[in-house]
């Protein structure tokens, strides 16, 4: 690569990597504690926890993976528990990657760049690549998604040696610094009121799924139906003439 | 706990457990997008539905944690929970998109009344 190349990676980098750095990933990696606590709960040694953080890369199948261990669950339906809860990354993935396309990508770096794709590397993504020049974008979602990576690495690591330690409300903080982040940031990043649709139909009716079909597949049902009720009230405002 | 199975037994099963139970099923999605995302147009509509579907999905994730909570945030009353993340919209919708104002207020009104709760 030459010079003026490798600095023009490395400036969207660093910037992604200090962006990243400034909040959202000890936002993710104070949620990925819990998972180092669970990990050693289950008895797991401490380098399959953080390992866990690198390779999978997503709290609900960590926490799913670690907890259903525990409570002796079968490998096959553990396997089919985490397939459904990451159902997420297909939607999730599809469509953050046309925001990082670039001519002549190849097959090896779009499957790179999906290994980043978790909740806050999309809500975060989508709110900033928008507005950076088509060329910085790769380079700076590299560098944030890597620093949200090992800082949250670094969490899960302390999180299995912190087990029980803090008070119960600052642990309930903790475990619900996820939920709050991901609400604030889609709230911030939503286009118009058919986003906000979005967002409250899934908070309302993923509860109803749950209580209608259980809790395997009700994150699935509840996201499909409160996305497709907005996508189409959003259709037919637009085809009434109304702005969306 | 889980018995590892016999033909992985052995000091790296964890590893393979880790693998083949949590890996594959977590990635195969993201793999499965890229080969999606190739024929995609940005602007398709269909595009903007699977955005949509995914955002609500999310939110789907935060209700769940806020209505079938675990551990320590059980011990925390519902109507806390729920006025934790109206104060995060709240202070968004505002406060000109201050996520970060947004996430410290509403963790305050969580650990706060959490501690008062008590």
């Amino acid at each position: 690569m030459s010079e003026p190349a490798r600095a023009s990676w490395l400036r969207p980098a660093l910037t992604g990597f200090r962006d990243a750095a400034m909040l959202p990933a000890w936002v993710v990696g104070l949620s990925l504690t819990g998972v180092g606590t669970l990990a050693r709960d289950s008895g797991f040694p401490v380098e399959v926890a953080v390992l866990s953080t690198v390779i999978v890369w997503a709290g609900p199948s960590q926490v799913l993976f670690f907890a259903s261990i525990a409570t002796g669950a079968a490998w096959s339906a553990i396997a089919v528990a985490i397939a459904f809860a990451s159902l997420r990354f297909l939607p999730l993935t599809v469509s953050l990657l046309p925001l990082l396309r670039r001519p002549g990508q190849g097959f090896g770096q779009q499957l790179l760049l999906s290994h980043y794709v978790a909740v806050t590397s999309w809500v975060e993504g989508m709110r900033r690549l928008p507005a950076l020049p088509p060329e910085q974008r790769v380079p700076y979602y590299l560098g944030f998604g890597n620093a949200l990576i090992a800082i949250s690495a670094l969490c899960t690591y302390v999180g299995f040696h912190l087990a029980g330690v803090v008070p119960t409300p600052v642990a309930a903080g903790l475990l619900f610094l996820s939920p709050i982040f991901f609400i604030a940031s889609m709230s911030a990043g939503a286009r118009g009121w058919p986003d906000g649709l979005a967002i409250a139909l899934g908070f309302g009716l993923t509860p109803l799924a749950n209580w209608l079909f259980g809790s395997g597949f009700d994150l699935v049902v509840g996201g499909v139906a409160g996305g497709t009720l907005a996508f189409l009230l959003k259709r037919l405002a637009a085809a009434r003439g109304g702005a969306a | 706990m889980t018995q590892p199975i016999a033909f992985l037994d052995g000091p790296w099963w964890p590893y393979l457990a880790l693998f083949l139970f949590a890996v594959l099923p977590t990635g195969i999605w993201r793999w499965l997008a890229v080969a999606f995302a190739r024929r995609l147009d940005e602007t398709s509509p269909w595009l903007d539905w699977v955005r949509m579907v995914a955002a609500s999905l999310l939110a789907g994730v935060a209700a769940k944690l806020t209505f079938f909570p675990p551990g320590a945030l059980a011990q925390t009353p519902l109507a806390l929970r729920l006025a934790a993340l109206a104060t995060a919209v709240a202070i968004v919708v505002l406060a000109r998109r201050k996520v970060m104002l947004g996430v410290v207020l509403a963790q305050l009104v969580l650990i706060g009344g959490a501690w008062l709760a008590r």
